[in-house]
């Protein structure tokens, strides 16, 4: 968990959600739509996004989980999509936040130089309903170039 | 409306023949567990309610993609995105990879298999309306060895499927397009589901402007994916004269769709919008095979 | 890049580095795209919502929903789901008979904390279980058995209002604390008339008899949910002192009043605390299941948090939906002359806030034009379909598409460009367009031509493409009445105190900004803490987009105060007469000598931690006594593109202009803007609640489409006019519910340059256009 082992008992129909928020107290990840439609809950696995609100916590034995908490690499340090949301507003009411820069590190990491037209078709099953969504493409093209 | 998970256990086998024996054991109250997208959602909205599941993920070797004899074998277990991603799908069947990659969205896709999509029964599934173009063999498992089912058989209806109580899918072997062949996928959508899909796959003779054979599919507007005999009938013939023949083809395709009115929208406009894919499909399909060289190479 | 329309925060005006440097009116950290403070938070998912807070010995309840439109609940069997192992109570409408009131409602009373003698929607709550364990909660529901006696029901206006139709409400109810601001009649109750309000001048008659040209017409606009990404969510602690809350309220003073309400206890025993909020856009503006969750504590007695999905917050508060039928007249010079309108909203089950949206409906249709005469007539209509309320703009979404489609038409009718058409007949700034209101207040010419200018109205159309324009005014702030306070530190820290929330709008960012001007500080050292009735000064809203305008009004002067005393203080500690001690803007002088305000407070009380409180209020008298405090426009432009297969509308271009005096933050004020319009075109393009007979058939987000990144165009504009010319602080004036209420008409405009066919109904919806485009095609043909 977050670079971190964790070992707990849990219920077979426990999802990953309830699981991170209840018994690790990780809030930083958010339930919204619970049926995998709007991104809020994205954790990644592996390396691969999934939605907690429908993945069981069972599948997350013996493997690598990021949540938002982890994103950073040290305390007061930020990953450069942390910063690049900061630096372009691409956050309100910050509840898909921490879906957002989870999918946009998976895209990232396969695809480091998506274009604009692949950005927002990976992106577009996130959903917010505050930013009109352009500010958090410009946080990743920020980035883009900032690695490029 | 409930949207939660009722409490049920999850057993872990080693062997297909033990998940298979599993399976029997649980009668109704089990089902197969793999990547879950489609199955918890259904029992987290209550409609689907069991007490056991069999998670084939501790089988080894399902989710398995290889190349064989003029096809690619894909284990039931393969998510979407393993496929969208897999270097041997983009370069021998790019249409199934390009369709993979748009199906739901990465989520769904990390963790969603091929199987699963199957045998779930799920009439808005793109995979399927491909694969009824494509013609791929299923490999069904179950206590009795296994047997080799076609798609459009395995398709009973909307969530129904020929599996065998303590049946599971082992894998979808899909043949290769030869260099005559030419395929195209097309997809509305609105809301979460797709509104329509429609795979076409045109044999072309050697240069490229008569259609010998062709295989067109519907999804999402029928109960289950379809093909219609009469639609592929009159696709095949010179191009200007197929061309021709588009209007009339779409309205066999949307006539043998048994099309509904509903919340995506009324039998009428679905049946306009087959005519409007079905064109972009085939010209999409012919494009490439206008120029008097008589087609690519591969 | 792209998205190069939209400058970036750091881009506009400087980061916190360049705070001190004055810009050209001389503001050092306001009218700059400072970074917002919530935004650490947000980004590590530190941020604490109402979700997120938990309470030793918590319990969870579920809530049992009706499955009936309208029926006399005959009884109901808890005893099955009591037995349940880990069940800690259950609550149904029998236990509020001992309660102060079993009703609640800000405007009107009339919504049961629980069903008692009957439901009137489907989704309604009739029972609560409350467990150890959610899981355990929601299992329980199935336990109970509930015996009801099926009445017929009303789904649509239409049915609501015919001869004999069954009441939704067979009686009159008490009025809230806020009724609206019209008078209401809630008593002897015979129709399903929920209200009813009227906006006249003039006469109508006579101008429509003399017109040139008339138009009419009539629109619909679709139910349609706010959609915030955070379900609702409550958290209450009912114990012998009190009842501490967490939930996510934009309007957390009223829930309090109307929670107090239910129990009967004083003000000061209700405890209303609101973390973040995650997106509320009207649809968390006032009570919702704060009682219920309070009621399920009070019985537990034990803390109890109810957490609904979105499928169970939809069926809480949707929109209301809308049929207008609308005419307007011209003189032979194009002149509008008058306008008239009934409007319809179909208010579902309860009050909750249609009795304002009903009457603003009516004051927004008419727009900041000239008229010699309107006649508006609008009516909140109860059905039994779950309850409608407030959404962005309260009132004006639901006319947009009538007040600005019928405008455009009309200018097409006329063969004029509806640009020039309509500053042929907009009002000025300054002038009285609507007798006995506060004059325009905005410069809305000036703000079209600018929107016009920067979309390229003039430019060639490529073939399928339109364009369009849409500006409306709403009375925006509702309610002059605010107070806060600030307080300053020995060490010279800042601490602003305010009862507005935080739901990603930046409140918390603006009133810092404020503060920190004033006291000549950075925004690293000024906090702000919200929304906790206990500790905070009241607010009476976070809605009508107030918060910068009146609370920053009222933090602005609460600095002035405490600067006031600082300088008492000072001359105190000088031994000078306090008007010879000069305010600079970090502290006060006096005959060369200087002192920052922290030291000043140290030294006075001999007490370097010691501390002083600013206060400052207003209430509507003097410069806030005219209503509405100021008019906001919403402004749009789009150019759009009708695929003339499949009848898809593509957004290409999008132009926003906030008219918006003076932008304390200009980053988060086009975020606001931006927003807004997306909202707009979720509404444009595809948004609809669909009751199928009594059942909502897609009320989920599998079936409801809210707009992704793929419907906002990357070519993306959003302007800023700064005036400096409203009442807020600095000249500033909120914004906030912005474009979303024009998006429709502008977009309909669009339709029409590229297809020749004028839409009435939103969402123009792929079939929907399609179908229009065919029909005109066949009429073509006959004709």
């Amino acid at each position: 968990m977050n670079g971190v082992a964790v070992e707990q008992e849990i219920e077979p129909q426990e999802s990953l959600a309830s699981f991170l928020r209840e018994r690790l107290r990780l809030t930083g990840t958010k339930v919204s739509c619970d049926v995998q439609v709007c991104g809020a809950c994205t954790v990644l696995v592996d390396g691969l996004p999934v939605s907690a609100c429908t993945y069981l916590a069972y599948e997350a034995r013996d493997r690598d989980v990021l949540t938002v908490e982890g994103l950073a690499p040290s305390d007061g340090e930020l990953h450069p999509l942390q910063r690049a949301f900061l630096e372009d507003n691409a956050y309100q009411c910050g509840f898909c936040t921490s879906g957002m820069l989870l999918t946009a590190k998976s895209l990232l990491d396969t695809n480091p130089t998506a274009t604009e037209e692949e950005i927002v078709e990976y992106m577009d099953g996130n959903l917010c309903r505050c930013t009109g969504y352009r500010p958090i493409v410009a946080a990743i093209k920020r980035v883009q170039g900032e690695l490029a | 409306m409930p949207m939660f998970l009722p409490r049920f256990t999850i057993d872990q086998p080693s062997t297909l023949g033990e998940a298979s024996r599993l399976l029997r054991e649980y009668g109704e109250d089990g089902c197969v567990y793999a990547g879950g997208t489609e199955l918890l959602l259904a029992m987290k909205k209550g409609g689907l309610r069991y007490g056991h599941l069999v998670d084939i993920k501790t089988v080894p070797g399902l989710d398995a993609v290889a190349q064989q004899d003029g096809a690619v074998r894909i284990g039931a277990l393969a998510t979407h995105m393993a496929l969208e991603r897999s270097s041997l799908v983009r370069s021998k069947l790019p249409i199934f990879a390009q369709v993979e990659a748009r199906v739901a969205n990465p989520r769904v896709r990390a963790s969603g298999t091929l199987g699963g999509n199957l045998c779930f029964g799920e009439p808005h599934s793109d995979p399927a309306t491909l694969l009824l173009c494509l013609e791929p063999t299923l490999r069904v498992t179950g206590a009795d060895g296994s047997r080799e089912v076609p798609l459009p058989v395995f398709m009973v209806g909307p969530y129904e499927v020929a599996l065998e109580p303590g049946e599971l899918l082992e894998s979808v072997t899909v043949p290769l397009l030869g260099a005559h062949q030419r395929a195209a996928y097309r997809k509305f959508q609105l809301h979460e589901y797709p509104m329509l899909g429609l795979a076409l796959v045109l044999d072309l003779d050697q240069r490229g402007a008569v259609t010998t054979s062709a295989r067109v599919a519907i999804g999402s507007v029928s109960p289950t994916p379809r093909r219609s005999e009469a639609a592929e009938a009159l696709l095949v013939g010179e191009r200007g004269a197929v061309r021709g023949r588009l209007d009339e083809a779409a309205n066999a395709l949307a006539d043998d769709a048994d099309l509904l009115d509903d919340h995506e929208g009324s039998a009428e406009y679905k049946r306009h919008l087959i005519g409007v894919f079905l064109k972009q499909a085939f010209e999409e399909a012919t494009a490439d095979t206008s120029a008097a060289s008589g087609g690519r190479g591969s | 890049m792209a998205s190069n329309t939209r400058k970036s925060p750091s881009a506009a005006n400087g980061a916190a580095s360049q705070e001190a440097v004055p810009d050209e009116l001389g503001f050092r950290v306001v009218h700059h795209s400072v970074p917002r403070k919530d935004g650490p938070q947000k980004v590590t998912g530190r941020a604490t919502y109402t979700a997120d807070v938990h309470i030793p010995r918590m319990t969870y309840a579920k809530v049992l929903r009706s499955e009936l439109a309208h029926a006399r609940i005959v009884s109901i069997d808890t005893s099955a789901a009591l037995q349940r192992p880990g069940v800690v109570a259950v609550v149904t409408g029998q236990d509020l008979m001992s309660l102060n009131m079993r009703n609640y409602g800000h405007a009107v009373k009339d919504h049961p904390v629980l069903a008692y003698d009957k439901v009137r929607y489907i989704g309604e709550p009739v029972a609560a279980v409350v467990a150890e364990d959610e899981t355990t909660a929601q299992e329980a529901l199935a336990d109970i058995v509930v015996e009801y006696e099926e009445l017929s029901a009303v789904i649509t206006v239409e049915e609501a209002l015919a001869e004999g139709a069954p009441l939704v409400h067979e009686q009159g109810y008490d009025q809230g604390v806020s009724p609206g601001h019209v008078d209401v009649d809630t008593s002897n109750k015979r129709s399903n008339v929920c209200q009813e309000n009227h906006v006249r001048w003039g006469d109508v008659d006579a101008a429509f008899a003399r017109a040139a040209r008339v138009i009419k017409g009539d629109y619909t606009y679709p139910m349609t949910f706010a959609y915030p990404m955070e379900p609702y969510v409550s958290i209450a602690d009912y114990t012998e002192e009190g009842l501490t809350m967490y939930s996510a309220a934009q309007h957390l003073y009223m829930v309090r009043n109307d929670v107090a309400g239910v129990f009967g206890l004083p003000l000061n025993r209700v405890r209303m605390i609101t973390p973040f909020i995650g997106g509320g856009y009207g649809a968390k503006s006032y009570t919702k299941i704060e009682p219920l969750t309070a009621v399920c504590s009070w019985k537990a007695r034990r803390p109890v948090r109810l957490q609904l999905t979105v499928e169970e917050s939809i069926l809480t508060t949707r929109a209301d939906d809308s049929k207008v039928h609308i005419e307007t007249a011209v003189d032979e010079n194009g002149k509008l002359l008058a306008r008239r309108a009934m409007i319809y909203l179909n208010t579902g089950a309860f009050a909750e806030n249609s009795p304002l949206v009903s009457s603003k409906t009516a004051i927004r249709i008419i727009g900041p034009y000239l008229y010699d005469a309107v006649d508006i007539t609008s009516y909140a209509i109860y059905t039994n379909t779950c309850p409608a309320s407030s959404y962005r703009g309260f009132g004006i979404s639901q006319i947009g598409l009538p007040a600005e489609g019928q405008m455009n038409e009309l200018a097409a009718m006329l063969g004029e460009d509806s640009l020039q058409f309509r500053l042929k007949n907009l009002a000025d700034s300054g002038q009285r367009f609507f007798p006995k209101k506060r004059p325009l207040t905005a410069d809305v010419k000036g703000d079209i031509i600018k929107a016009t200018e920067a979309l390229g109205w003039n430019d060639p159309l490529p073939p399928n493409r339109g364009r369009g324009l849409g500006v409306l005014v709403t009375d925006a702030g509702a309610v002059p009445v605010g107070r806060s306070e600030v307080r300053v530190y020995g060490d010279g820290s800042v601490t602003v105190f305010s009862g507005s929330t935080e739901m990603g709008q930046g409140s918390m960012t603006v009133l810092a900004q404020i503060a920190a001007e004033e006291f000549g500080t950075s925004m690293g050292n000024v906090r702000v803490m919200q929304s906790d009735t206990a500790l905070v000064p009241f607010a009476r809203s976070t809605g009508a987009d107030r918060t910068t305008t009146l609370e920053g009004r009222t933090v602005l002067q609460a600095c002035v105060e405490a600067k006031e005393q600082i300088r008492v203080m000072a001359a105190d500690i000088w031994e000078a007469a306090p008007e010879d001690i000069v305010l600079e803007p970090t502290g006060v002088m006096s005959e060369g000598r200087r002192m920052g305000w922290g030291e000043v407070i140290g030294k006075y009380f001999d007490l370097s931690d010691m501390e002083v409180t600013g206060r400052a209020h207003i209430r509507q008298k003097d410069e806030f006594a005219e209503l509405p405090p100021w008019w906001e426009p919403a402004i749009a432009a789009v150019e759009v593109e009708v695929n003339p297969d499949t009848g898809k509308v593509t957004v290409h271009k999008l132009v926003t202009v906030a008219d918006i005096g003076l932008a304390i933050n200009p980053a988060t004020s086009e975020g606001q803007d931006l927003g807004s319009a997306t909202m707009g075109i979720g509404v444009a393009l595809g948004e609809e609640l669909v009751y199928d007979g009594q059942q909502l058939s897609n009320g989920s987000i599998l079936d409801y489409r809210i707009p992704r990144f793929s419907d906002v165009p990357a070519n993306s504009h959003g302007i800023l006019v700064e005036n400096q010319d409203g009442i807020g602080p600095y000249g500033a004036k909120g914004i906030g519910d912005g474009p979303t209420s024009v998006i429709c008409a502008a977009v309909a405009n669009g339709i029409y340059q590229a297809t020749g066919v004028w839409l009435h109904d939103a969402p123009f919806t792929p079939e929907r256009v399609w179908r229009a485009i065919r029909e005109q095609r066949a009429a073509q043909a006959q004709g």
